[in-house]
């Protein structure tokens, strides 16, 4: 096979795991704070048998960890900080799907804490996206504090972000980190708890067996030093739109005023095992939570991820750099949950893994302030060599999860 | 008035018994004719088989757990998720189903019905109709469990499919499935009310109270129960005793 020049510093061999659907391309979560434009991205392992550090891991999940004792851990935290004097004592940052209700609900009503729930609002709320975050509130029984930033910039460097990274989700993401400590500060809250570790999908596993989130997820020094959307906060400023005080929702908390404060970052899916599917029963039932009225465009589900108009440009995006669409995500956590098959997962990435989100596109160009041929033009910009190739004036991938 | 059956409702994702909520997230639940026959010893009228991944992954597989069902179990089987040709139905017939339901493709070719009909009889074609409420009294039909939009009116549809040789319709509400919050009743009666074939009430009943209302207040002619049954919620025997003291006729046993 001759090799073709792999962007981004991914492997330039296509490999996809023998047990899920996800390629060796999938990367892992990066500090988004100094997230560069070439900089050499970290990806999924895969061990010598050709199965997923994810499968792994699942594998681990399953055989080997005591989740009793586990919870014990769990409630040791919590009793730690647990308060009965009308203040809250813990933060959970999220939108109201069923992973942040189910973490949410359960802390309240199960472990008798206090949460209150934060939220970095979507780019634009989808109609089931509000509905669902009203009734996890009104339902549900939590209270909550919406935060939303200046359209204006966070437009701004949505658009940075897409063009520069092809990552339009990169400040939303950088966001919804700050706010849970940043609000855990605010208030005088030292326990911060989201749902589940992004690492079970792919990030080092070592990271799996702390229940804390590095603290460089979320800290930085100087803040016109931070790069957004590929470029320098102080270079952005310089332009002469914006001021440095705009950025104030972006600014991080610096470590040593984390730990002044005593702020730590715990995740629940480190104490409870955690399966998307029954966070799905659980906030049906506990706090009302809909699925959507019709199945996401680029995947089959339609229960997770619905909030956000512009989610789907998310894994539109993923596919276009990694090869990886949103139906792969989806049936790669399926098969490790033993809710489908490996051939199921194949088919279902078949069909939907490179759907165009036209629903959406509208709200999406409009959002970013760009024409759809400077849409298409970004787009084709990021498509690796080694990922894609032009077949009869048609983008194609090159190695298919179906062929292999 | 003729006796109000009550079904027992299996949706099968490859070898498993499974349960969504509003179609979505299935749920292992089991074997599922481990439950079959448990639903049939109780005395449940009928049972209905649906593959609900068979239009999502283009596959019928249910052929090996309906011909394992035929030996078992003596009530009338209905069959659907994957019909999509006059083959399908002989095929499925042959594996013991007596009765098969199609959604999908008779969406996609409605002329599928009254070939269906003509060939098999009515009797033999029920239509399944996934229904989502869009707006005070109107409804629109989906295909692929629920995860795809047709922008067809449910009314105008099952009218235009009773035309065509459908014998009975299979209703599931997409916003109720799963939820035990009830039938959607306004949708049943609006049904009820503009066909002459049986309709088949599904999804949403959470306790014996639920069936009363939707025969008395929906005029449903059958009623469909997954999640109350699968969950142990409730025995067949347990509902027929009820529905009699609620002065609804029920096969006597």
């Amino acid at each position: 096979m001759t090799s073709k020049k792999a962007f981004f510093g991914l492997p330039s061999e296509v490999l996809y795991c023998k047990k899920c659907v996800i390629s060796n391309q999938r990367p892992s979560s990066t500090v988004e704070f100094s997230h560069k434009k070439n900089e050499k991205k970290l990806t999924i392992n895969f061990q010598s048998d050709g199965v997923c550090d994810a499968c792994n891991y699942h594998e681990t999940k399953e055989k080997e960890i005591n989740w009793s004792q586990r919870e014990e851990q769990l409630l040791e935290v919590l009793n730690k900080y647990r308060r009965n004097d009308g203040g809250y004592d813990v933060i959970v940052p999220g939108s109201g799907g069923k992973d942040s209700a189910y973490t949410s609900h359960v802390l309240k009503y199960k472990y008798g804490m206090n949460p209150l729930t934060v939220t970095w609002a979507p780019h634009k709320y989808t109609n089931i996206g509000w509905q669902n975050f009203e009734s996890w509130l009104h339902k549900g029984g939590l209270d909550n504090i919406l935060f939303t930033p200046n359209g204006l910039l966070h437009r701004y460097l949505t658009k940075q972000a897409f063009v520069n990274l092809l990552h339009p989700f990169q400040p939303f993401i950088v966001g919804q980190r700050i706010i849970g400590p940043m609000m855990a500060a605010k208030f005088g809250v030292k326990l911060v708890m989201y749902g589940e570790n992004q690492a079970e999908y792919g990030n080092n596993p070592k990271e799996n067996f702390k229940p804390t989130m590095d603290t460089k997820f979320f800290s930085v020094s100087d803040p016109k030093d931070m790069i957004i959307g590929g470029r320098s906060v102080g270079g952005i400023i310089e332009e002469g739109n914006f001021n440095l005080n705009d950025f104030t929702p972006y600014i991080p908390p610096t470590v040593d005023f984390l730990e002044d404060k005593g702020v730590e970052v715990h995740y629940l899916g480190f104490y409870h095992k955690w399966d998307p599917q029954e966070c799905y029963y659980y906030a049906s039932e506990h706090t009302g939570f809909k699925a959507n009225t019709e199945r996401t465009e680029g995947t089959y589900s339609k229960y997770s991820s619905i909030d956000d108009c512009i989610d789907m440009f998310h894994y539109y995006t993923t596919l276009i750099k990694f090869g990886i669409g949103r139906a792969t995500y989806d049936a790669a956590q399926e098969i490790r949950n033993g809710k489908i098959t490996r051939e199921e997962g194949v088919l279902l990435v078949s069909k939907f893994d490179q759907e165009f989100p036209n629903k959406y596109f509208k709200e999406f160009l409009e959002y970013v302030s760009l024409s759809e041929s400077e849409f298409h033009e970004t787009i084709d910009k990021f498509r690796s060599p080694h990922l894609w190739t032009k077949v009869n004036g048609e983008w194609k991938l090159r190695n298919l999860v179906s062929n292999n | 008035m003729r006796n109000i059956r009550l079904i027992a409702r299996l949706d099968i994702k490859g070898p498993n018994l499974i349960k969504g909520i509003h179609l979505e997230g299935l749920r292992i639940i089991g074997s599922p004719n481990e439950h079959a026959l448990r639903y049939y010893n109780e005395g449940i009228d009928e049972i209905i088989y649906m593959d609900s991944v068979a239009s999502l992954y283009g596959r019928n597989s249910l052929d090996d757990i309906v011909k394992s069902a035929a030996k078992d179990i003596f009530v009338p089987m209905t069959v659907g998720g994957g019909i999509r040709s006059l083959d399908d139905v002989s095929n499925t017939l042959r594996c013991g189903a007596d009765k098969v339901a199609v959604n999908s493709e008779a969406v996609k070719n409605p002329e599928l019905i009254r070939d269906i009909a003509t060939r098999f009889g009515s009797q033999c074609m029920v239509l399944s109709v996934e229904a989502k409420n869009i707006s005070p009294d109107h409804w629109e039909v989906y295909i692929d469990n629920g995860r795809e939009r047709t922008h067809l009116d449910v009314i105008e549809w099952v009218q235009r499919a009773e035309d065509l040789g459908a014998g009975e319709i299979l209703l599931t509400s997409i916003d109720q499935e799963g939820t035990r919050r009830g039938f959607d009743i306004p949708l049943v009666e609006a049904v009820t009310k503009i066909v002459s074939v049986p309709v088949i009430a599904s999804g949403g009943m959470g306790s014996s109270s639920d069936l009363a209302k939707v025969v008395i207040e929906g005029k449903a002619d059958a009623v469909a129960m997954a999640d109350i049954l699968h969950y142990e919620r409730e025995t067949v025997n347990n509902l027929r005793k009820y529905a009699l003291s609620e002065g609804i006729e029920v096969r006597d046993i």
